[in-house]
């Protein structure tokens, strides 16, 4: 059956990990290679998994828990490829690496089954809006280690910090576009572009600590560990509005 | 002195403002998260007892996003927005993209401000061939000046491929869909199986011998089958889900199971058809995410008779501030593109 994909998506993240790691003290170039083919090779795996439950299903993959944790395993890793292969930090690719193998990790304890689609999730706006969230999310997540690096260590901070404001402003762009499409595709479905469903609620707490972020930094110049602080409450915020609101908190947004 | 020296516009022009209120903001709304918002009496009562509820009441908790303490501060930073937009912000060169992020959160809360004063949220229910010409907000009824009737309501489930009838005589010989109209032969037996109907609460009434469903709810799921024979046998009985012995076929040598799996909702279509001065202008199909507009006003499916079928529950809404509200969704992501990718790239070259 295609789930192998995930198995062996699961593994590559594994590896790509362990290769991360490795590299950070023996800093060989082979390592890194390996790195990076393994969590492209993790990518590649969801990509084809993913298209093919989109073709068995008849409709995207993007409408429960199991679904929506295997797109976000996919954004991290699409992130995390963008991010080493551009700013080349080493510190934190093997910990995202580690954020991709989570999500798949807790994806692989849910129901895989394929279940048909209920009305209220029957719209166009579906792709787009789980889409530009997970993408937003996968940044935010990258943002959040470096943060929690930014925590720990002493040297290579400026860079950390740089490219955690970087990824973090990326982040904030995709999850205002989510928020924004889901307003519109609640306005489509119910008749109301906001509610102050606990789901629309906390997605805005979430955005107004990375709008706290931003406005501390480009106005008050908070840098490094302040900076960081921030970037792990915000992501913990996140994290809450993806999977606190569903198992705690009742809701209209009850799919994932 | 001038306004800009003020205490009062150096109050609210500054980011430190701005920054703590953004936060207080943030630990209101987390409240109405964790207490159930415009429930019941009966609800809170049960949850917080009397005391509690009449607690809730007085302090707003109950109603958190329309209490005076969370529109305060809502206020006061669209006032430190707009004093910040005039101080620090301009339209040109660097700052273009930070200027049109701001102005488009005024424009979201002026759109959002339009539909509170102008808009008209309500409810109406309509029986089924029959018509509707106002809606309720809250006690009051409001008058369409149109009528809405109702032709159908059709309600669809998907049902589990997993779902099978299954025949036996002795063993298995054979496990049939269930969908109605689904039919299937007895390989090697010259027996035909055919779904005739499909009632997820089960009732007769025993007058007339008249099966029924009780409601929309899956209490008691049955389904109606035909089973043809060759010789021109022919009969017609109901199998139970939860009553595998009570099926009651003259073939008596054959066992029929009929293993259930949960049904969800496919589909909740208002068929309706909008009448003004006597003629009947348009009829559409209302669905959960295809509203039908006439005159400003948009129908929304909404709720539905789980018993009978009998009528639909549709969300009435006018709302001309939502145009004003999509404008400053654009402008925001538009600003907030050229302030960290748009404006870095002009400024390298």
């Amino acid at each position: 059956m295609y789930s192998i994909l995930l198995n062996v998506a699961f593994a590559a993240y594994f590896l790509a990990m362990v290769f991360y790691f490795l590299e950070v003290f023996f800093n060989h170039k082979a390592l890194l290679f390996l790195a990076r083919a393994f969590v492209f090779c993790a990518v590649a795996c969801l990509t084809a998994y993913t298209a093919m439950r989109w073709h068995i299903a008849g409709r995207p993959p993007l409408s429960d828990m199991f679904e929506s944790l295997v797109i976000f395993s996919w954004a991290i890793g699409l992130v995390l490829l963008f991010i080493d292969l551009r700013y080349k930090i080493k510190s934190i690719s093997s910990l995202v690496a580690l954020m991709g193998l989570l999500a798949l990790g807790y994806a692989s304890f849910l129901d895989k089954e394929i279940a048909p689609l209920v009305p209220a999730l029957k719209s166009n706006w579906l792709t787009i809006h789980v889409l530009t969230c997970f993408i937003g999310y996968s940044a935010l997540t990258v943002g959040f280690v470096s943060g929690l690096i930014i925590l720990f260590k002493k040297d290579e901070i400026v860079k950390l910090d740089t490219v955690s404001y970087k990824i973090i402003a990326f982040g904030f762009l995709f999850l205002t576009m989510g928020i924004i499409t889901g307003a519109v595709w609640a306005n489509s479905a119910w008749g109301t572009y906001w509610s102050w469903d606990p789901k629309e609620t906390w997605s805005l707490i979430t955005w107004f600590i990375y709008a706290i972020y931003l406005h501390t930094r480009l106005v008050k110049g908070w840098k490094g560990q302040k900076a960081a602080w921030l970037a792990v409450i915000g992501f913990l915020a996140m994290l809450f509005t993806y999977f606190g609101v569903n198992y705690l908190l009742s809701g209209l947004h009850s799919y994932a | 002195m001038p306004m800009r020296q003020t205490k009062l516009w150096k109050f609210f022009s500054s980011i430190k403002l701005a920054i703590w209120l953004l936060a207080i903001i943030c630990a209101l709304s987390l409240i109405g998260t964790f207490i159930a918002q415009n429930e019941e009496p009966a609800f809170y009562i049960s949850r917080y007892g009397q005391y509690g509820y009449s607690l809730l009441l007085k302090t707003g908790l109950a109603d958190v996003y329309n209490s005076w303490w969370f529109i305060l501060p809502l206020v006061m930073i669209s006032l430190n927005l707009m004093a910040c937009i005039l101080n620090r912000l301009s339209f040109k060169g660097r700052q273009l993209g930070t200027f049109i992020c701001h102005v488009s959160v005024l424009v979201i809360l002026t759109g959002a401000l339009i539909g509170m004063v102008y808009g008209q949220k309500g409810y109406m229910k309509i029986n089924k061939a029959e018509e509707a010409g106002s809606f309720e907000v809250g006690k009051k009824h409001v008058d369409l000046g149109f009528s809405v009737r109702l032709d159908d309501f059709i309600y669809n489930e998907s049902i589990d491929p997993k779902e099978k009838l299954s025949v036996y005589d002795g063993k298995l010989i054979a496990e049939i869909p269930t969908a109605v109209g689904a039919e299937q032969e007895i390989a090697g037996t010259g027996y035909k199986v055919k779904i005739l109907r499909y009632l997820p609460d089960f009732v007769m009434d025993m007058s007339t011998k008249e099966a029924s469903s009780r409601s929309t709810n899956a209490n008691n799921p049955a389904i109606q089958v035909e089973l043809k024979g060759k010789d021109g046998f022919q009969d017609k009985f109901w199998v139970f889900a939860r009553y595998p012995d009570m099926h009651q076929s003259i073939k008596s040598n054959y066992k029929f199971v009929y293993n259930w799996v949960g049904r969800r909702p496919k589909d909740f279509i208002s068929k309706v058809t909008i009448i003004k001065g006597g003629r009947e202008m348009i009829s559409r199909d209302i669905r959960v995410n295809s509203p039908v507009k006439f005159q400003g006003y948009i129908f929304f499916q909404h709720n539905y008779d789980q018993e009978r079928l009998n009528w639909t529950g549709l969300k009435v809404v006018k709302d001309p501030g939502v145009g004003v509200v999509y404008l400053g969704f654009i402008l925001f992501i538009l600003g907030l593109s050229i302030r960290f990718y748009i404006s870095p790239l002009l400024r390298r070259e």
